[in-house]
C-alpha cells in the first residue's frame, strides 16, 4: 500500500525535513538499501551506525542524490529529491534542478574534499559566489564569520595541504554552512582523522547540533551520547534499530546490535 | 671526399645573413605562428574530445572515440594531404589564399595548420583526460554537493587542478609541434623547412643547408625548454607545493614524443 501513497506526501508536515518511503537500491545483485522508511524532523540529530558495507553511507548519499535509487521516494523539505514522477514512473530530474536541490543540503565528507587549489576562505566563498551569485564583499564577510565560528580565523589564506586533517574538516564544515543549508549530512567526518584531531571536529559538530538538522554517519559514540536525538543501526541495507542513544546502549533490542556494539565499544 | 661548403653553411646558419633571406625570415615566422595556433587548436579540441570521451551520453562518447581513433591511427602526412588535396578536389573548400591585416595566408598554410591542430587534438584528448582523471573524484562530489552543475564544477574546480597535471606534457607536445610543422613542406606551405628546400633547389647544397635548418629547429626547441622550465617552476611555487617534473636538461636530452 505504501507505494500507492500520494507523491508529495512529505510536504504535509513542514517539520519533516527528510522522509524516505520504501527506498530500495541495488549495486548489481547487492541489495544495499532494502525498503527504507525514515523520517527526520526539524532540528533532530540522527546518528547512523552499522558495519562497513551495511548501506549507511549509501543511505546518507542518496539524500542529496550523490547516489541514485532504484525505487521508492526520498523527500527533502517536502520535495522529492533527484526524481520527478510521471505516470507512476520515476524519472531523474534535470541536472539544473538537482544542483538547485543540493545547494540547500550541506555535506561533509570523510576525506574533507576541500578544493586543493583554493585557500580556506576561497573554499568557503566558492559556492556562495558562483552558485548563489552573492557579492564578493558579502561572501567574504560571511566566510570570515564562519571561519571564526570553527576557530580558524588565522588560517584564512592557507591552502588545504598546509592544514591538519582536523583543520581541513572544520573548513569543510564552514564551507557547507556557507550555503545556509537547512540540513547537514556528515559522512564519517572523523574516520580519516588522527585520534588527537577528532575532538576538535566533534566539538564544532556538537555546537552545530544545537540548532541544525543533522544526519551523521559515525561510530563516535561519545558524540552520539552527547548530541544525538536518535540513533539508527543499519545492517545489510535495513534499519535494524531506530531509538535513542541511551536506549541503544543500555537496552539494544536485537542480537545483531549487541554484537556490533560490543565490537565498537571496546 | 665531399667538399663541405663552409661559406654556404655559415651564410644560411648565421641569423644576420640567413634572416636577410625573405624565404627563411617568413618561414621561421610561419613555423612559430603555426605551432602556436595549431597547438592552441589542439588544446581546445583535446579538451572537448576528453569531455566527450567521459560523457554519459553515448553518441558523444562514440564521436570522441572515433575522432581519437582515426587521428592517432593514421599518419599526419596522409591527413594533411587528404585535407589539402582531397578537400580541394571536391570543391568543398578550395583553400584560397586569405588576406587580412595586411597578411596573406596561403591555402597550404591554412590546410597545414588545420591538419596539425586536428591531429594534435587527438593526442591532447588523452593528456587532458589523464589530467582530469588524476584529480580525486571527491573534488567533483564536493562541488556538486554545494549545488554546482557538472560544467561549473569542471570549469571552476576540476580543470584548474588538472591544468597542473596537463601543463608538463603539453609543453612536450608543443616541442613536438614545432618540429612537426616541417611536414607542411610536402604541401608547399612556406614554413622554415620549405624555405631551405627552396634554396636547395636553386644551389643544391643539401648537406650544408639542412644542417643549418636543423639548428634553427634546435634553437626553437631549446628556447622553449627554458620557457617551459620557468612555467613549471612557477606552477609549483605559486601554491607552495612541489610539482615533480623532469628538469630542463633531462627534457632537452630526453627521448620520447610520438
Amino acid at each position: 500500500m505504501a507505494s500507492l501513497a500520494a507523491p508529495g506526501n512529505g510536504s504535509i508536515d513542514p517539520d519533516v525535513i527528510v522522509k524516505f518511503e520504501k527506498v530500495n537500491k541495488y549495486f548489481g545483485a547487492l541489495h544495499v538499501l532494502q525498503d527504507i522508511d525514515l523520517e527526520v524532523r526539524k532540528n533532530e540529530v540522527v546518528v547512523i551506525i552499522g558495519p562497513s558495507g551495511s548501506g549507511k553511507s549509501t543511505l546518507l548519499r542518496s539524500i542529496n542524490h550523490l547516489e541514485t535509487i532504484n525505487s521508492g521516494h526520498i523527500y527533502v523539505y517536502g520535495r522529492m529529491i533527484g526524481y520527478y514522477e510521471k505516470k507512476g514512473q520515476l524519472h531523474e530530474e534535470s541536472e539544473k534542478n538537482i544542483a538547485r536541490q543540493r545547494a540547500e543540503i550541506g555535506m561533509v565528507f570523510q576525506r574533507f574534499n576541500l578544493f586543493q587549489h583554493q585557500t580556506a576562505l576561497e573554499n568557503i566563498i566558492e559556492a556562495p559566489l558562483n552558485v548563489r551569485r552573492m557579492p564578493r564583499k558579502q561572501a567574504e564577510a560571511e566566510g570570515e564569520k564562519l571561519l571564526a565560528r570553527v576557530g580558524l580565523s588565522d588560517k584564512r589564506d592557507q591552502y588545504p595541504r598546509q592544514l591538519s586533517g582536523g583543520q581541513q574538516q572544520r573548513v569543510a564544515i564552514a564551507r557547507a554552512l556557507a550555503m545556509k543549508p537547512g540540513l547537514m549530512l556528515f559522512d564519517e567526518p572523523t574516520s580519516a582523522l588522527d585520534p588527537e584531531m577528532i575532538g576538535e571536529v566533534l566539538d564544532v559538530m556538537k555546537e552545530l547540533a544545537k540548532e541544525m538538522t543533522m544526519l551523521v554517519v559515525s561510530h563516535e559514540m561519545g558524540f552520539a551520547r552527547a548530541a544525538a536525538d536518535r540513533i539508527l543501526f543499519i545492517d545489510e541495507g535495513r534499519i535494524i534499530e531506530d531509538t535513542t542513544p541511551d536506549e541503544l546502549f543500555t537496552n539494544p533490542r536485537e542480537e545483531r546490535t549487541k554484537a556490533f556494539l560490543s565490537k565498537i565499544l571496546h | 671526399m665531399y667538399h663541405f661548403d663552409w661559406q654556404v653553411f655559415w651564410q644560411y646558419l648565421w641569423p644576420g645573413t640567413a634572416l636577410a633571406n625573405p624565404l627563411i625570415r617568413t618561414g621561421l615566422m610561419v613555423t612559430i605562428v603555426v605551432s602556436v595556433i595549431s597547438q592552441f587548436m589542439g588544446v581546445v579540441l583535446g579538451l572537448f574530445a576528453a569531455l566527450g570521451k567521459m560523457s554519459k551520453f553515448g553518441p558523444l562518447r562514440w564521436l570522441a572515440d572515433a575522432y581519437i581513433w582515426y587521428f592517432r591511427g593514421t599518419p599526419l602526412l596522409v591527413q594533411m594531404a587528404l585535407l589539402f588535396f582531397g578537400l580541394g578536389v571536391t570543391h568543398i573548400y578550395d583553400f584560397p589564399d586569405l588576406h587580412f591585416l595586411g597578411l596573406s595566408v596561403s591555402g597550404a598554410i591554412q590546410a597545414g595548420m588545420l591538419a596539425l591542430g586536428i591531429n594534435e587534438g587527438a593526442y591532447m584528448a588523452e593528456i587532458v583526460r589523464a589530467g582530469i582523471e588524476a584529480i580525486d573524484p571527491g573534488q567533483m562530489e564536493a562541488a556538486k554537493s554545494l549545488g554546482m552543475s557538472y560544467g561549473m564544477a569542471m570549469r571552476r574546480i576540476v580543470l584548474p587542478q588538472a591544468a597542473k597535471v596537463i601543463i608538463p606534457p603539453l609543453g612536450n607536445e608543443f616541442n613536438n609541434m614545432m618540429k612537426t610543422t616541417s611536414i607542411m613542406q610536402v604541401i608547399s606551405a612556406a614554413e622554415l623547412f620549405y624555405a631551405y628546400t627552396q634554396i636547395n633547389a636553386r644551389i643544391f647544397k643539401p648537406f650544408e643547408l639542412f644542417i643549418a635548418a636543423s639548428f634553427y629547429y634546435l634553437a626553437m626547441t631549446t628556447v622553449w625548454s627554458f620557457i617551459q622550465a620557468r612555467i613549471e617552476a612557477g606552477l609549483g611555487e605559486r601554491k607552495g607545493e612541489a610539482v615533480k617534473t623532469p628538469g630542463m636538461f633531462e627534457r632537452a636530452f630526453a627521448k620520447g614524443g610520438h
